[in-house]
């Protein structure tokens, strides 16, 4: 047998792809994950939004339009997958928090809320009303995240200022990572004299002892603690990108990094191998099938030029909203631009419909329909069909 | 340049292990994109942070966009290296090889000398840092191993590079055994230092100098049926990617297209049927195997760990979240040294937390840095498969 041959090749290491990945590496398959780059997750809350309609996930799911591609899987599939994230991240130590009877809020730095399902675990302490008084802490010079806005609309909140030496979110995370560093912020905290029942950071208490971290300050403080997401670099979406990611090494994956797909070997309806750009001789990857979840538009899965929208790996067909007129609203904020639809249209077998591959298996946010800002779903949805399209990828090698 | 490419999402920033630590560095963001839009060809370089940049190129894997910002700010360094006056170390670095074959010819006393208070005091008047001790110069070099011809279908030129060369020959020896106990030729061609070195010391042009002197003496191989083998990352990361792009040599596609990484080619050894899969022996160790940032960015995985997966009772587990923090000659220049080795007890410490009982990395430089900060043993990959194979090479 070649040394070089894998089973599946995952296209993106989004959370759909390594979710995919991770799932046909736990049931043996050799799997190899190619990237361009990092994915978009690293942008995010690190929450899982699985549908924000209602309060009740699982019932704004069955009020999703026919179309959407949550309808693919049957109710109990969309129930074992997040339970499944749940417990894979719990195995390697990043505990997650919410259930999908009831969806949750986090507190975002503005002060308003925002509706998810599953959150880090230091998120878990968010207030659900504003009744509860919060103590808010941020850092000298950290840019985009003002106390301030959240006391605006919560009088019973106060904030204080730390001088940690660092005004990023990468380097106050650095800093929080280091023990002594912890102690001079704790003694420092000690001595705010705080009265409010709980104390809100910006998402900075470390990069791979976050959990700890925050358990140590609550410990010690005596008071509830959470983390408010930050604009990026955000730590919550690094430490779920790094935690999908070890987990998926952990089961025998593999990941090329810098692997950018620019063409395949192809012969009657199979795809045989993915081929990346160099300088020399060709560099490709041949596999049994291959799972894509290249994201959308910002993820690179998708580009759109004046009138056309393009699937940039395989060329698949692609849903495409009317013309382009049809693509944007007059609001730039609106949660309803017609493009938001974009996507590879998938069949029942997460296969990319009108094509003639029967070794392509889609997921994730470049499927068609899946209007993720209007229907609250980004991660959720990826991790139910990173899902869905590994078990059909397994039934099909198998 | 792709500046106009990014939007601005920050994941270089993340990824850059220079802005972690030290809060002098803006970033790859506002070094690179951000900072290109005000830099006019004409105009004399203001932005001395850009030295701080390692050259990691984490930034330019981790970019969603295709920015490469790394690439912006090499090109940036060279500029302000052509415009401003040195550092004694920026230029002891640039001109490594020379130095290392100073070195190495007279390696009895250098090594000596390196290691007294005198020495010390040598290497701080000139920048240089002693937080590791500084490599052990060898007095044999590859160029005193003998060849032997063969007449086997597969045959390599084996570019060491300088590490090798002029710290490990003994791995370099070790690495001709291995490949012809696969039945290959290996011949030493003539070659000087890559080139990577003189460019992260803000030298293009004797940079250019080394590429095209190893550009002819390798092509003539290539002509003559040879595959090229490297097994430094950086060396390869050099002749794979800055000959076709900041340094332009012209022979650089045909050299790319018969380049191979030392672990890529025994792969492909057993995937082309030259041979059989090898009987591996068992060597029952646990190993981190830390991945240097350059064999990340040359975009061929990790060819290392499919042979690995074959060595019975070994177990590895990757790191490669983490930048040594040494970068080559980076670490060794006192204004770095602080970001080295903050950055270098991080991956220490991740390394200790796993429970390994050996370090592996495919660069010299690597080895140096986590073996020197940890005190534990820091090997090749092809030393592991050597005892695997029982193929053993004196020092």
């Amino acid at each position: 047998m070649s040394v070089i041959e894998y089973d599946v090749i995952i296209i993106g290491a989004g959370v759909a792809g390594l979710t995919a990945g991770a799932r046909l590496a736990e049931d043996g398959y050799r799997v190899a994950l190619v990237t361009k780059g990092e994915p978009t997750a690293c942008l995010s809350t690190g929450c899982i939004d699985v549908c924000s309609l209602d309060h009740d996930p699982m019932h704004a799911i069955s009020h999703l339009p026919e179309e959407h591609p949550y309808h693919l899987t049957a109710r109990a599939s969309i129930r074992g997958a997040l339970d499944r994230f749940k417990s894979s991240l719990n195995e390697i130590g990043a505990q997650y928090t919410g259930t999908l009877e009831n969806n949750r809020y986090i507190l975002s730095a503005l002060g308003t809320y925002k509706t998810t399902c599953l959150t880090p675990v230091t998120m878990s302490a968010v207030p659900q009303n504003d009744d509860e008084d919060i103590h808010i802490i941020t850092f000298s010079g950290l840019k985009d995240f003002y106390p301030s806005y959240i006391i605006s609309r919560r009088k019973n909140s106060s904030s204080s200022i730390y001088d940690a030496g660092a005004s990023t979110t990468m380097g106050l995370a650095a800093n929080f990572e280091q023990e002594e560093f912890l102690e001079n912020f704790i003694v420092w905290l000690e001595k705010q004299n705080i009265r409010e029942s709980k104390i809100a950071f910006p998402a900075v208490l470390g990069l791979e002892s976050a959990a700890k971290i925050a358990q140590k300050i609550q410990n010690r403080l005596g008071r509830k603690v959470f983390e408010i997401p930050t604009i990026p670099p955000s730590m919550p979406g690094r430490r779920l990108f790094n935690a999908l990611k070890h987990y998926f090494r952990k089961k025998g994956g593999t990941i090329y990094w810098s692997w950018p797909v620019s063409g395949v070997e192809k012969s009657g309806n199979i795809i045989e191998a993915v081929i990346t750009p160099s300088e020399g001789r060709p560099n490709s990857l041949n596999a049994k099938a291959f799972v894509l979840g290249t994201g959308s538009f910002v993820g690179g899965g998708l580009t759109a030029g004046r009138s056309k929208i393009t699937e940039i790996v395989f060329d698949l067909p692609v849903h495409t909203p009317g013309s382009r007129d049809d693509w944007f609203d007059n609001d730039y904020f609106s949660i309803n631009h017609g493009i938001g639809t974009a996507g590879i249209i998938a069949d029942a077998s997460f296969r990319p419909k009108e094509s003639p591959w029967e070794n392509i298996f889609v997921c994730g946010s470049i499927l068609a329909h899946t209007k993720i800002l209007k229907y609250g779903c980004g991660h959720g949805l990826a991790v139910v069909t990173g899902h869905a399209a590994a078990k059909a990828c397994a039934e099909y090698i198998r | 340049m792709k500046f106009e490419r990014c939007i601005r999402c920050t994941i270089c920033v993340e990824n850059c292990p220079v802005f972690r630590v030290n809060p002098e560095f803006p970033g790859p963001k506002q070094s690179g994109p951000d900072a290109q839009r005000f830099r006019a060809e004409k105009e004399k370089s203001v932005d001395d942070w850009v030295l701080l940049c390692s050259q990691c190129r984490r930034c330019d894997m981790a970019c969603p966009c295709g920015v490469e910002p790394a690439q912006i700010i090499l090109r940036a360094q060279q500029k302000y290296g052509m415009e401003h006056p040195r550092s004694l170390a920026h230029l002891l670095f640039a001109n490594n090889y020379y130095l290392s074959a100073l070195g190495s010819l007279t390696a009895p006393v250098a090594n000596k000398v390196a290691t007294t208070k005198i020495g010390k005091k040598i290497f701080h008047a000139m920048g240089i840092t002693t937080y590791i001790p500084f490599p052990q110069f060898s007095f044999h070099t590859m160029k005193s191993a003998k060849r032997k011809k063969g007449k086997s279908a597969k045959k390599v030129a084996f570019f060491y590079g300088c590490f090798i060369n002029f710290y490990r020959p003994d791995i370099g020896r070790k690495i001709i055994r291995l490949l012809e106990s696969f039945d290959v030729d290996v011949v030493l061609p003539e070659q000087w230092c890559c080139g990577l070195p003189a460019l992260g010391n803000g030298n293009l042009a004797l940079a250019r100098y080394f590429a095209q002197k190893n550009a002819a003496s390798l092509t003539n191989y290539i002509d003559a049926g040879y595959d090229v083998v490297y097994t430094c990352t950086s060396c390869g990361l050099c002749l794979l990617h800055d000959y076709p792009g900041v340094l332009e040599i012209p022979q650089a596609k045909k050299i790319a297209g018969s380049t191979y990484d030392l672990h890529e080619y025994i792969v492909k050894l057993i995937d082309d049927g030259h041979i059989d899969q090898p009987r591996f022996t068992e060597v029952p160790r646990k190993i981190a195997y830390h991945i240097p940032c350059h064999l990340r960015a040359l975009g061929i995985g990790y060819p290392a760990t499919k042979i690995m997966d074959l060595i019975p009772g070994l177990e590895y587990e990757i790191f490669d979240d983490t930048c040594c923090g040494l970068n080559g000659s980076y670490g060794f220049k006192k204004k770095n040294e602080p970001t080295a080795v903050q950055l270098g007890n991080r991956a220490v410490s991740l390394i200790k937390k796993s429970g390994a009982e050996n370090i592996m990395a495919d660069c010299g430089s690597c080895r140096m840095q986590l073996g020197g900060l940890s005190g534990m043993d820091a090997l090749d990959p092809a030393e592991v498969i050597c005892q695997s194979l029982g193929i053993t090479g004196e020092r």
